[in-house]
């Protein structure tokens, strides 16, 4: 069983069998063992599982790969929506057209007579001093076309 | 005794081998588990006692080495890794299902040679009994008497595979050995 000849090379290791019954009777044991016989059914399953397996592998790699291109795709042009617009907007400015200058005061500052009935003079009195502020004018239009109200507006929101 | 080297008119055809499955070629690969299933089934089967196990174990040995093509730049290389990969695969497994308990084989009948059928008959019995005593050994001592005396491989090539010293090896060996004999005698005594 534990004899140290059981090392050797075989033919000194059958020489050995003849005079060690433990070593003979081992020997007989594992070759009994080594003529476990496996029907090529249950080798030929686990080829077929494995090759399954791979497949379903890589076809589960191919499908992750293909979200993922989407997946990235799709923050891509998420990206570019939200990040093209505001690269764009300093030239929308750029190409705008100012609006058109109003010109102030739009209404002469009336100087207001006041007529001396006695003397029959009318003397002139300068009005109260305006600054010329800039105006806001709203126009209101009306169902008729003849008719527009006009409002002039200080920017003290006072209509004039 | 079991070599790992290839013989050399041999080499080259696996190298090429070796070289289309690492281009994903499955039939190349199915070339390859063809050349290694004797050897990775059988070592399962023997460690864990049951084909079913064996065939899972199997499996799970050749999903690695396929996973792990790409690290094995020879093909000599493959052997004695199948060989370590299966018996870490059996181990886990072994722990796992500790639980339930071993189960006699049940797939293949120890098969026989001999034309005798009484022969043949006590053959398959010890066969049966070997397989009963293995069942009793501690994992090392399993792994190192099934690689060694029943795959026919060498000390060394043992002791490569467990990651153990030739000296550790040798007495495993030697202890399983006296444990088995124990067993047999003792079983024998009690059913004869």
């Amino acid at each position: 069983m534990n004899c140290p000849d059981w090392e050797q090379d075989s033919a000194e290791f059958r020489e050995h069998l003849k005079v060690c019954e433990h070593c003979r009777e081992f020997e007989e044991n594992a070759a009994a063992m080594r003529d476990l016989k496996v029907a090529p059914a249950a080798f030929a399953a686990v080829r077929q599982r494995v090759l399954s397996e791979i497949q379903a592998k890589k076809r589960r790699a191919v499908w992750w790969t293909w979200s993922a291109m989407a997946a990235a795709t799709c923050v891509a042009i998420l990206c570019a929506a939200y990040l093209l617009p505001s690269t764009q907007r300093p030239a929308a400015l750029v190409a705008r057209k100012d609006p058109p200058k109003i010109e102030w005061p739009l209404v002469q500052p009336v100087s207001h007579r006041i007529h001396h009935k006695s003397s029959g003079r009318s003397l002139a009195q300068a009005g109260p001093v305006r600054k010329t502020e800039p105006l806001a004018v709203v126009k209101m239009l009306t169902d008729d076309p003849n008719v527009i109200i006009i409002w002039l507006v200080d920017q003290k929101g006072d209509s004039l | 005794m079991a070599d790992f080297r290839l013989k050399a008119e041999h080499a080259g055809q696996s190298a090429g081998l070796l070289e289309r499955v690492k281009t994903g070629d499955l039939d190349a690969f199915d070339q390859l588990m063809r050349a290694n299933e004797k050897q990775v089934l059988g070592t399962a089967l023997r460690l864990l006692g049951n084909l079913e196990d064996a065939q899972d174990a199997a499996q799970e040995a050749f999903l690695r080495l396929y996973k792990s093509l790409n690290r094995l730049p020879d093909i000599q290389e493959i052997r004695p890794w199948l060989y370590r990969v299966t018996v870490n695969v059996c181990n886990d497994m072994h722990r796992a299902r500790r639980r339930r308990g071993w189960e006699p084989l049940s797939g293949p009948e120890p098969a026989s040679t001999q034309p005798d059928p009484e022969l043949a008959w006590v053959h398959q019995e010890r066969g049966r009994l070997v397989e009963m005593a293995l069942k009793t050994l501690p994992e090392k001592e399993r792994a190192a008497v099934v690689l060694r005396d029943m795959q026919g491989l060498t000390t060394r090539e043992v002791a490569g595979i467990l990651g153990s010293s030739e000296v550790t090896v040798r007495s495993q060996i030697s202890v399983a050995r006296g444990k088995m004999k124990k067993f047999t005698d003792r079983y024998l005594r009690k059913h004869l």
